[in-house]
């Protein structure tokens, strides 16, 4: 969080984590497809056939005043890949919020599992953990025909009963709620 | 709220008081001039813009600012990964007629100068570095003070908020 007492603004950072193809770039993808342009910025998309790669997607919301000040939420995303890990490690920091997209595929488990490790791994360097900080749980890609049972995902991924939502990104389904149940987490933590 | 440990201390962490931002103000105003500069940031690695004095409008300063904190965590692998144990100094992009300067200021924050093509390289690294300094000595002196964060975000903000987010995001 970053408040600008001369521009009368406060701004947070929220960090869609997860394993590589899980959804994190579609979450953003949507929510700046469907949000009105008046509260929200452009989609700035590093991808990696970009010649300057930079590892990470970013996008802005701005909402009008209330109070008589104005709030902003930075969304980024983390790169998947292993090697990108300092990279990670670095756009965690100064996060108020993470959304944990998990792949409902089975084949992706393992890899849900190791990201979530790998986010507490980085949480306990930045002096935190996963039962401390603010944290939300999306299960996505719920229209594949092979996806797990909720029970199951969440008898794997959430052993600290986090708030969740099914998700499919690709279309919409679960991606406002889940950065509304984000956002809610962040303040009430204020 | 995540933040390194020597941006914290005792629960307490740096807030810039309204003196020592004008002061930030006024230094960036003065690189500015000089250079010609459009535009001349100060911002944090986390990529929050703190203070800046621009001259052109075309230009998204939240977005520049998280793009040039990602590409300092960029590099800053790079670095790891030729054995350089500090990260680079500086960064420098070169444009068709926009130059972009960036520098350490310390670990936790960063100064950016976008700059024309017109203005010679070797001025602007001697005066953003000069500038640098300057700024490294308003950091030493700051005082670390607690964040006043819950009197700026009162129950009824957060209650209104929770409404105008509810709205644009079709909920409810
Ligand atoms: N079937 C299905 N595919 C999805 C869903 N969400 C994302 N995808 C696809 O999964 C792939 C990886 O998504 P992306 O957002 O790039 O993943 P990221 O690596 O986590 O950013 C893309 O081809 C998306 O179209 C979903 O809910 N259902
Ligand atoms: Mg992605």
């Amino acid at each position: 969080m970053h408040i600008d007492y001369f521009r009368k603004e406060i701004q947070f950072k929220i960090v869609y984590y997860g394993p590589g193809l899980g959804g994190k770039t579609t979450n953003l993808e949507y929510l700046h497809a469907n949000l009105n342009p008046d509260i929200r910025g452009e989609l700035v998309s590093l991808k990696t056939k970009d010649e300057r790669t930079l590892y990470f997607d970013f996008l802005q919301l701005k909402l009008g005043k209330i109070k008589n000040k104005i709030p902003r939420f930075h969304l980024y995303t983390i790169p998947g890949q292993i090697h990108y890990s300092y990279s990670r490690q670095i756009i965690l920091r100064g996060a108020d919020a993470v959304v944990f997209v998990a792949d409902s595929q089975p084949v992706r488990m393992d890899e849900n599992l190791e990201t979530l490790a790998d986010l507490e791994k980085k949480l306990i360097l930045h002096k935190y953990s996963l039962d401390n900080f603010p944290w939300v749980l999306q299960y996505n890609k719920r229209d594949l025909a092979d996806s797990m049972s909720i029970e199951t995902m969440q008898s794997k991924l959430n052993f600290l009963n986090v708030p969740y939502h099914q998700a499919v990104a690709v279309n919409g389904k679960g991606v406002f709620e889940t950065l509304r149940t984000a956002i809610e987490l962040l303040i009430n933590k204020i | 709220m995540l933040r390194n440990s020597n941006d914290t201390l005792n629960g307490k962490r740096i807030v810039f008081s309204e003196a020592t931002y004008y002061k930030i103000i006024k230094i960036l105003a003065e690189l500015k001039n000089r250079l010609q500069a459009q535009a001349t940031i100060f911002a944090d690695m986390n990529g929050y813009p703190i203070a800046y004095d621009l001259k052109v409008e075309d230009v998204d300063i939240i977005e520049l600012t998280a793009l040039a904190a990602g590409t300092f965590s960029a590099t800053s692998e790079m670095a790891k990964l030729i054995k350089e144990k500090n990260r680079f100094r500086f960064i420098y992009h070169e444009g068709e007629s926009r130059n972009i300067y960036m520098c350490h200021v310390s670990k936790e924050y960063l100064i950016i100068v976008l700059f024309d093509k017109s203005v010679a390289m070797g001025m602007v690294r001697i005066l953003t570095h000069n500038t640098v300094e300057k700024l490294q000595k308003i950091l030493d002196e700051l005082s670390l003070e607690y964040e006043k964060t819950s009197q700026f975000l009162d129950v009824e903000f957060k209650s209104l908020l929770g409404k105008e987010l509810d709205k644009y995001f079709g909920l409810k």
